[in-house]
């Protein structure tokens, strides 16, 4: 592409990207996906489940505590109950279906953080940072939307506030209340996040 | 440093400064501010666009929960060993997600320790290989399974009923289990044989160790428990037998930390300059012909001193062709030998049954036997049998072989008889072909059953008798190929599989028959590796009944070789015998000695350069009267001028897409005489073409502009406490505020004295890291990505060469050239000493790395493609692919610091001094480099910061690099 012809479309796409963008009533900010809450195949709500039934988030996203990822469970988990449970359900049937057809259920995924940075869950839930922090209330949704940003700045915030995590003997999580020269605030190091 | 002058490239040596303009290292873009911010709007623009809602993505879990280790997005490692060649080194596999990332040393290995090689680390993209075959073959058609196996199971029906000969020719196998299917195997037929063929042998060793042992066997050597290692010519360290292993028992017997102050030390006579020569204490520079009277006259000597009876022939022995210097260098190894007597270790590199007999009467005059030499547990590695192969192509040319299966090897490319083997190949009825890819063999053969991947794979390795490992699969079959056991068990009418031969072959021959075999199955897998304890027994008896005719022959080929121009056939340390010439990372690696990538070369000597007006890159015509090759021209210092030394491994036609037509095939050159293969062709003769090509060579790339920035002193001076001497000083002058660590501050140690030059770690941090291959063309234009740049340096006039390796990464400076310059803060220091950065913020102004004082930064000129989904499955997740227009460069891995911080704190402790392991430093097979806290007192890392031989690169600067090297020491001594 010649300079002329790239100046030429830089400005053309410029202007219909502008009208394009500010056309769309959900935008806000580039690249932001608060509140996306797609469709899912399976109307599972986690109202019911963490909400009503109080299940603990990790009975399912038991990855949370060791992973930087926190899993969704297999087919086979929400078996364990649910073969006994609701088994005329057709939200359910759809699962014994994927189990016994051997066909995975393809979840869309809702908080997607850009592939540059390297979320750690286990990092948080041992530190004793609730789920709702980031996620929001999602005992109520009845599907899941993005509750916040996830922009940087909420990593950021909180990191500059947050003191040293350390457990006590019986293993509960200790915010430190102040920095001492050992015990430093949780980490704003670039690298912390994006390597 | 004894004030002799360092030089990286030849031209160079005379030089006061090497001729790189500082000012454009990196090419200047063709391009004005005004239209490049102009074109930045146009990106941003189109970001926006494609950012107004981000493309639907999908989650797929399991659907039944795996096992409870199995945690997604946590690494797994299991214990296997490396495929790549024979030597079987133990490895662990890393998978993350259930695919297999990453190979790294196993430090519960008995015999390699933590160590793997530059190869062992190709392996991971040589599984994700898109060039493998997908499906069994028929001729060129695609087939399924079951037909391929109904029809070679009919013929070979016929073949049982008819009688004939059944072939299987392989490369060393050293998987006892497997050795028993291929018996089981060929057990059916009437006339049915295994044959073993390496197409860069050691046969010699095998069959000169028959004569004069009475047993066929290469034993283990021990280069940890020699005090005096004399080699002729055997590049130990790069290439022989089992380099891993050897360099980490030769770097345990030099390592001069913690207050030692022993090291072995090491001769080498040579023609060509190899990567053990280049490490050796003294190095003596000898043509073919001196190489062989020198280790006659060797033999003579040390009989002589050590009182032992030897055959008139080498009694008697006078050298014609070596000249007073060289015969006084020769008795002074010999009196050093007798000295260390039973302590010694001399060893050949020749595949001369001769010269290997002479030597065996050396090591034996001397009582090495039992001390450094053990028979009594031989390697299984590099078992080819050179004759058996000979037999075998005179059999099929002569229609007797009725079917063939070949598994492993490429014949076709790499047998120096290419064409007898072919028309004999097409003479068999029943061509079978177990080879992963349709190579230059498989292409003629009538079936082609795919072998998976070692890491797709169950298998088992003796590499030494009594030492045992496992190979586990870390990943199911790609594709559909079947491991090639299987393929044979099928053949011979058996339906398992193989893992449940492998464990009843385990329970019946292996264990103990009392033995618990589920609790010691399970401990060996997790382990890696078994060991049976042997007593100690005798070594068998020497019988010198051979030795003076080998002397003889001896001397007439020395006569014939003397003042004759010779070509040496030699392996890469990267490309080896070529079975891997289809993978890019060895391509592009850069040879240690040569610093050329993507293309093999005719070395030639200045002297023999400059006779035939000879520039580096001008093409030659080398020819022994029946082989005829043209190659580029390198001119190559320490080398003699006698030689013109090639690389084998190249010139592949049928390889793949990244290793097609790279280099000549100099395999034409082998001979077959006496029994073995040889790897000298003399009567040689070169002439130059005219023509000149470029190298795709990093050697002045990236220099620090003559600066002395390595460190050497002798044994004799390090002991008497000079090491300590000259600058140390750590200016504490700065207009820099200090930093203030708390929790951490990283750094590292490169012991110079550990380090060979083996590029392991280059190759560890490419598959760590997710560093991009960028092709020949633009290692020309100096925009190779490696993080680590091992510069090799030489020292002294061609005589004497001396080289010295260091490994430069970015150093992690605590006055940081780079960070001051970034105008948008994408390199900025960590709270706990690293130079972060941060690609998602980088623009590429390039400004932090003309402003690097190390030249260690590298700049993604393109978006190198990922586009091949099966080789994308290789990257790291941990790590970010970069993009077009990022800087990036080695931040300690801070990856692994990461992950390592957070498993620490998750269970509420400290983080254990040397649980954090750098890739590079992970796999060095010599354990060069200590990574570790600087704040923690007690660290290794600190410990080895106040050895007297630590220093820094450039202290004039005052940059603070965090880190530094501790200096090469050489054991010039005579003992």
């Amino acid at each position: 592409m010649s300079l002329r012809t790239a100046r030429i479309v830089s400005l053309v796409v410029t202007v219909v990207g502008a009208i394009v963008l500010l056309q769309n009533a959900t935008f806000s900010w580039l690249g932001n996906q608060q509140g996306y809450e797609p469709v899912q195949p399976i109307a599972f709500s986690h109202k019911i489940h963490a909400g009503d039934n109080q299940i603990s988030c990790l009975y399912c996203h038991s990855a949370a505590e060791k992973s930087r990822v926190a899993g969704i469970p297999a087919a086979s988990v929400c078996m364990n109950c649910h073969s006994q449970i609701r088994k005329d359900s057709p939200e359910v049937q759809k699962i014994a279906a994927a189990l016994s057809d051997n066909k995975p259920i393809q979840w869309v995924r809702v908080h997607d953080l850009p592939d540059h940075v390297a979320f750690n869950h286990s990092r948080h839930v041992s530190a004793g940072i609730k789920c709702q922090q980031c996620h929001g209330p999602v005992e109520t949704m009845e599907r899941v939307a993005q509750f916040d940003s996830l922009f940087m700045g909420t990593c950021v915030s909180c990191h500059r506030t947050h003191r040293e995590v350390t457990l006590d003997k019986t293993g509960k999580p200790v915010i430190a209340k102040e920095a001492t020269p050992k015990r430093l605030m949780a980490s704003t190091d670039c690298s912390v996040c994006h390597h | 440093m004894n004030g002799e002058k360092l030089w990286k490239i030849f031209q160079q040596q005379d030089a006061d400064r090497d001729s790189v303009d500082l000012v454009n290292i990196e090419p200047r873009a063709a391009m004005s501010r005004r239209t490049f911010i102009e074109l930045i709007g146009f990106s941003a623009a189109a970001a926006a666009l494609a950012g107004c809602r981000a493309p639907e993505q999908k989650i797929i879990p399991f659907i039944t929960q795996p096992m409870a280790e199995f945690t997604p997005g946590v690494g797994l490692f299991y214990a296997s060993t490396c495929g790549g060649c024979s030597a079987s080194c133990g490895a662990l596999v890393k998978v993350r997600d259930g695919r297999p990332i990453k190979l790294e040393g196993n430090d519960l290995h008995p015999l390699t320790g933590g160590g793997l090689c530059a190869v062992a680390h190709a392996m991971v993209f040589e599984l994700y290989d898109s060039d493998r075959l997908r499906q069994p073959m028929r001729g060129s058609q695609a087939a399924t399974w079951d037909e391929v196996d109904a029809e070679i199971k009919k013929q070979l029906d016929g073949i049982k009923q008819n009688g004939g000969k059944v072939r299987v020719l392989t490369s060393t196998i050293t998987s006892p289990t497997t050795l028993a299917v291929i018996e089981k195997f060929l057990t059916q037929f009437t006339d049915g044989k295994h044959i073993t063929y390496d197409a860069v042998s050691t046969a010699a060793i095998r069959k000169a160790h028959l004569k004069t042992h009475g047993r066929e066997a290469i034993p283990s050597y021990k280069f940890d428990a020699a005090k005096l290692i004399v080699s002729f010519g055997a590049d130990f360290l790069g290439t022989w037998i089992a380099p891993v292993e050897f360099t980490r028992g030769y770097s345990q017997a030099r390592n001069l930390r913690d207050g030692r102050h022993e090291m072995s030390r090491h001769i080498q006579f040579e023609s060509r300059l190899t990567l053990a020569g280049s490490n050796a204490d003294r190095r003596v520079k000898v043509s073919p012909a001196e190489e062989i009277e020198s280790l006659l006259l060797l033999a003579k000597l040390v009989a002589a001193k050590t009182g032992q009876q030897a055959p008139a022939e080498i009694a008697s022995f006078n050298p014609t062709n070596l000249n007073p210097r060289l015969q006084q260098v020769v008795e002074q190894t010999a009196n050093e030998l007798v000295k260390l007597k039973g302590a010694s270790l001399v060893v050949s590199g020749a595949n001369d049954t001769d010269a290997q007999v002479v030597v065996n009467f050396i090591n034996n005059a001397l009582g090495n036997y039992g001390a450094t030499v053990d028979l009594n547990a031989p390697s299984a590695q590099k078992q080819g049998d050179d004759e058996a192969m000979a037999e075998l192509v005179r059999e099929m040319n002569a229609g007797e072989v009725k079917a063939l299966i070949i598994s492993g090897v490429n014949p076709a490319y790499d047998h120096f008889a290419r064409n007898e083997f072919t028309s004999g190949f097409a003479k068999v009825p029943l061509k079978i072909s177990l080879n992963p890819t349709r190579d230059e063999t498989s292409a003629n053969a009538d079936f082609i059953c795919p072998q998976s991947h070692f890491l797709e794979s169950w298998n088992d390795a003796e590499p030494r008798r009594g030492t045992f490992s496992l190979s586990q699969p870390t990943i199911a079959p790609l594709f559909q190929t079947r491991a090639y056991q299987e393929s044979l068990l099928r053949w011979s009418g058996d339906e398992r599989n193989f893992y449940n031969v492998l464990r009843e072959h385990w329970k019946e021959n292996i264990f103990a028959k009392d033995a618990n075999f589920d609790e010691l199955w399970d401990k060996s897998l997790e382990s890696g590796a078994y060991t049976i304890e042997r007593t100690a027994a005798a070594q068998p008896a020497f019988a010198s009944s051979d030795v003076g005719n080998a002397a003889t022959r001896l001397k007439t080929r020395a006569m014939t070789l003397a003042g004759k121009l010779t070509v040496a056939l030699y392996e890469k340390i990267l490309m080896r015998d070529g079975a891997h010439a289809n993978n890019p990372w060895l391509q592009e690696l850069p040879d240690p000695i040569t610093k050329i990538t993507w293309d093999n070369y005719a070395s030639v000597s200045p002297a023999l350069a400059e006779k035939l007006q000879l520039e580096e890159g001008s093409v030659v015509r080398v020819s022994n009267g029946a082989t005829t090759i043209e190659l580029p021209a390198h001119i190559q210092t320490g080398q003699h001028d006698d030689v013109i030394a090639i690389a084998v491994g190249y010139g592949r036609t049928h390889a793949g897409k990244a290793g097609n037509n790279i280099g000549a095939n100099a395999y034409p050159f082998v001979s077959f005489d006496n029994g073995t293969f040889q790897y000298l062709a003399n009567g040689a003769s070169i002439e130059k073409t005219g023509a000149k090509i470029e190298f795709a060579s990093t050697q002045r790339h990236h220099t620090l502009d003559g600066r002395p920035i390595i460190k050497e002193f002798t044994l004799a001076e390090f002991i008497s406490g000079h090491a300590g001497e000259g600058e140390r000083e750590r200016q504490s002058q700065s207009i820099w505020k200090d930093h203030a660590y708390g929790e951490h501050k990283w750094g590292m140690v490169v012991d110079l004295n550990a380090c060979t030059g083996c590029s392991a770690c280059i190759l560890s941090c490419q598959a760590e890291n997710n560093v991009p291959v960028v092709g020949r063309e633009e290692v020309r234009r100096q925009r190779e990505m490696h993080w680590i740049r091992l510069d090799r340096y030489f020292e002294g006039d061609g005589e004497t060469t001396k080289v010295v390796y260091q490994p430069v990464m970015c150093a992690q400076c605590d006055n940081a050239s780079c960070e001051s310059v970034c105008p948008v803060l994408a390199t900025v220091h960590s709270s706990e000493g690293l130079n972060m950065q941060v690609y998602n913020r980088c623009v590429g102004t390039r400004y932090c790395a003309n402003n690097c004082a190390y030249k260690v930064r590298r700049f993604n000129w393109f978006d190198y493609p990922h586009d091949d989904e099966i080789a994308n499955l290789a990257l790291n997740p941990d790590v970010t692919v970069r993009t077009r227009g990022v800087m990036e460069k080695c931040t300690f891995c801070v990856q692994r610091i990461e992950e390592k911080k957070i498993l620490a704190r998750n269970e509420g402790r400290a983080i254990r001094d040397g649980e954090i392991q750098t890739a590079c430093q992970q796999s060095c097979p010599a354990q060069a480099i200590t990574f570790g806290d600087l704040v923690d007192q007690e660290s290794r890392a600190n410990h080895l910061k106040h050895d007297e031989r630590d220093y820094i690169l450039l202290p004039e600067l005052n940059l603070r690099p965090a880190i530094s090297y501790l200096a090469k020491v050489r054991n010039t001594e005579e003992a």
